[in-house]
């Protein structure tokens, strides 16, 4: 590969619009928040571009291990994301199983409007990828050996729209497949049903609900700017302001907002907090948990977290003496219908 | 003053270099004519190159098909079975040209088989090995006669009970039993060894043309391309098979179309039908035509001699080239009728549907199917288990509209349909045909892929590698 190429390579995401990271969605964060800054918290300009641009969090060390981990991740990338399952694998799969039931068949509602599939395959799309990525975030904060992980993440002590980068790259594959996982079910169910009549909504190639999410500002999401949506609206979608207290050390804000775009899962399943724009947040792991601090110690930290959960689970197993769990039918010389029975 | 005497030379020499390139091969790129290079011929022919045997057989082929669609339910039976087997098995001769005929400004140049070569029959020449795609474990010319038996009785040619249209299976078996078979397994096989046919002795006594030339030359009829088919493009070869592009079928100008060197005829049309659609990827006519034509210039350069093993070898390779590219459109074939068939049961499913009209259709297609996939199965390679599974999957008949489909064949000819299927499982095994195509022979152009809406949304959605995460 030449230089150009790898470049190339490394800087494809600014220029996606299928990345948060993309120039315009990036320059349309910038927007919002001195829109804020200005409008909502009565700054002079000079007082919200400093804010905006603040040194402190831009130059940070967090945000510097953040810009590393955000070109050695593509490498990995590009080693690792070859052979990853993808949701054309699983798409085939489920679409092969599909003609396997009897109570839909191929092409059932192929007639129908053509607007209405395009849109509903669109808001489909939408909330399956925010939904498994809901269950995800949760699950990786809830096991252990995820969230050991995770964390990762969660030890970036100032945000930056990279911090979206700075992950393991295991989580990287887990997200990869949970995209590969929803995407490919929708887009097989829907093909099935539907036939080639199916079609996305797309501005500037992007889903048209994915573009408005990210024109929305979702790279505030990482970063210093503060901004909290009205309650009513906080319950439905997760605000810049929600995702930055999620990173809070307080203890009150663990496992809280786990929500992508949406809030309705938190709601649903009770991990909602609405933002407190008011108050100061810490970001990262907190004094009692020594988090990741180097590069090196980022990509091997985990391993020996992980190493360690299932050390200490293996002899608390070897300590306890085996129990079966259901009394065997026959044991040594011992027919099954002399067994007494259980009291 | 060098900067423009260098230009201007570029540019002459630009101008002057293929024209030496055409001129130095003493003709251009068509098929013939050749010139006659055996040594101490003495007759007064000027041109080697002859394969009209092989236009015939195409065109008792169309008209077959054109025969095997005219019962009349059982009333016309034995006449038209008679007819039938006198253009597939008799030699007898000025037997009329049924197809392909004159249509509007598309005038054929002959009207009986007689104008472009006497006694010809396409039986002798049909593949006899195993068909066990066929009911019966019958050889291939025994499903052949059977087939020509069974749409002596039908009505148009189909029998809608057992889902089966005779022209068209008749007609897609005939072309890869008949053309695909003699050219790969026996003009491009065994032909090409040194102790057959040899290139210093003439073909038969008094002819004017090499043992060698006239091989290469018979295998190039069976490909049925018309001999200027490098100066055509595919959508043209597609025109004249369809007789719609005279300007492109007269290439001599003279108002009619030669059947015997300006028509394109059955496996040369499917070459350009499937460059010409789908992905748009593929070039199998260009390819197999260049092959032909490279093979009979280079036994041209031989002068007559006996072609060495390194001639012999580059020849071989040619014949290779010309068979990969032409078992790929056939599999093409069987990938782009497994999705029509595929399609069709979907439109037959379809609310307010016209049941018979959509099972019509679907009966068509699956002839196809079927006639392609036997057709893949009658040339030099045994495909052994990808056979087994092409023939497992698509069935010996395809499941009709009480869901069963044929599973045998008695002693007298006569189908059973012993088992059932339900729509949805066969749509799944026809789903997998496509995916054998694409496994086994590599289709590129693959016509009427029923996966190419899911790669398409996937690619719409973008790859999830780097997926963000929060």
């Amino acid at each position: 590969m030449e230089y150009a190429e790898i470049l190339n390579d490394f800087l494809s995401d600014f220029i996606d619009p299928k990345k948060r990271i993309f120039v315009g969605y990036l320059g349309l964060s910038l927007i919002i928040a001195y829109a804020w800054l200005i409008a909502v918290r009565n700054n002079t300009l000079k007082a919200a571009h400093a804010q905006i641009f603040n040194r402190k969090v831009f130059f940070s060390k967090s945000a510097r291990i953040d810009y590393q981990l955000f070109f050695i991740n593509r490498i990995f990338s590009l080693l690792i994301s070859p052979l990853l399952v993808t949701q054309i694998v699983i798409a085939t799969f489920i679409f092969y199983e599909l003609h396997r039931q009897n109570i839909f068949h191929s092409g059932q509602f192929s007639n129908s409007n053509k607007t209405f599939v395009v849109a509903f395959f669109s808001m489909s799309m939408f909330i399956v990828d925010d939904f498994t990525k809901y269950f995800l975030h949760r699950w990786m904060h809830h096991w252990p050996i995820l969230w050991a992980f995770h964390k990762v993440h969660h030890s970036a002590e100032t945000m930056t729209p990279i911090t979206v980068y700075r992950v393991h790259p295991a989580e990287g594959i887990l997200y990869g497949l949970r995209s590969a996982v929803a995407q490919g079910t929708v887009i097989s169910t829907f093909v099935f049903v539907f036939g080639n009549i199916v079609d996305l909504f797309t501005i500037v190639g992007v889903n048209i609900l994915v573009f408005f999410f990210h024109m929305a500002g979702s790279n505030l999401r990482h970063s210093h700017i503060s901004i909290g949506y009205w309650k009513f609206l906080e319950h439905v979608f997760i605000s810049p302001a929600q995702h930055q207290l999620h990173h809070s050390v307080a203890e009150e804000h663990h496992d809280k907002n786990f929500g992508a775009a949406l809030a309705i899962w938190d709601w649903l399943f009770g991990s909602l907090h609405l933002s407190e724009t008011e108050r100061s947040i810490t970001y990262g792991l907190g004094e009692n948990d020594s988090g990741p601090k180097t590069i090196g110690y980022m990509y091997i930290k985990p391993f020996v977290d992980v190493t360690r959960i299932l050390v200490a689970f293996f002899k608390k197993t070897k300590k306890k003496p085996f129990k079966p769990r259901f009394r065997p039918l026959v044991s040594d010389g011992e027919s099954a219908g002399s067994a007494p029975p259980e009291s | 003053m060098l900067k423009n005497t260098l230009k201007y030379s570029t540019v002459i020499g630009a101008l002057v270099l293929p024209m030496s390139l055409v001129h130095a091969g003493g003709h251009s790129a068509s098929y013939g004519p050749f010139p006659v290079t055996l040594q101490g011929y003495s007759g007064n022919k000027d041109n080697s190159v002859s394969y009209s045997g092989q236009v015939a057989r195409h065109v008792l082929h169309d008209s077959l098909k054109v025969l095997a669609g005219r019962g009349n339910g059982g009333g016309n039976s034995a006449s038209l079975k008679a007819e039938m087997l006198s253009y597939f098995s008799g030699s007898d001769k000025n037997k009329a040209i049924l197809a392909p005929l004159t249509k509007g400004e598309f005038v054929i140049k002959q009207g009986t088989l007689d104008e472009i070569s006497s006694g010809k029959n396409i039986e002798g020449k049909f593949y006899n090995g195993a068909m066990m795609a066929w009911p019966g474990s019958m050889k291939g010319r025994d499903v052949a006669l059977h087939m020509i038996d069974r749409a002596s009785i039908a009505n148009k040619g189909v029998d809608a009970e057992n889902g089966y249209n005779w022209p068209q299976l008749i007609s897609k078996f005939t072309m890869g039993a008949m053309a695909y078979s003699q050219a790969v397994d026996n003009y491009l096989d065994e032909k090409l060894e040194a102790n057959t046919k040899p290139n210093n002795k003439p073909y038969k006594d008094g002819a004017p043309y090499t043992g060698k030339e006239h091989v290469w030359d018979e295998g190039f009829g069976y490909f049925g391309a018309a001999a200027h088919t490098l100066s055509l493009t595919a959508d043209q070869a597609y025109g004249i098979a369809k007789r719609k592009d005279m300007a492109s079928a007269d290439a001599n100008g003279d108002g009619v179309v030669d059947l015997k060197s300006e028509m394109v005829f059955g496996p040369a049309y499917y070459a350009a039908a499937f460059d010409r659609s789908g992905t748009k990827s593929t070039s199998y006519l260009k390819t197999i035509m260049q092959a032909y034509f490279d093979g009979r210039q280079l036994i041209s350069s031989a002068k007559g001699a006996v072609l060495t093993n390194v001639e012999r070898s580059s020849l071989k390779a040619h014949a290779s080239t010309i068979e990969s590219n032409w078992e790929q459109v056939l599999a093409e074939a069987v990938f782009k009728y497994a999705g029509s068939a595929y399609k069709d049961i979907n439109k037959m499913q379809e609310d307010g549907a016209d049941e018979a009209k959509a099972y019509k259709g679907y009966v068509k297609h699956w002839g196809e199917l079927k006639g392609f996939s036997m057709a893949l199965q009658s040339g030099r390679n045994n495909l052994g288990e990808t056979a087994g599974t092409m023939n497992d999957l698509i069935l010996f008949g395809p499941v009709t509209l009480d869901n069963s489909y044929v599973t045998s064949v008695t002693s007298s000819g006569d189908f059973k349909r012993e088992k059932r299927m339900t729509w949805n499982d066969y749509q799944l095994q026809l789903l997998k045909v496509q995916q054998l195509m694409v496994d086994k022979f590599s289709v590129t152009s693959r016509v009427n892929d029923q996966l190419a809406d899911l790669g398409a949304l996937a690619k719409m959605l973008g790859d999830q590698s780097n997926a963000e995460t929060d």
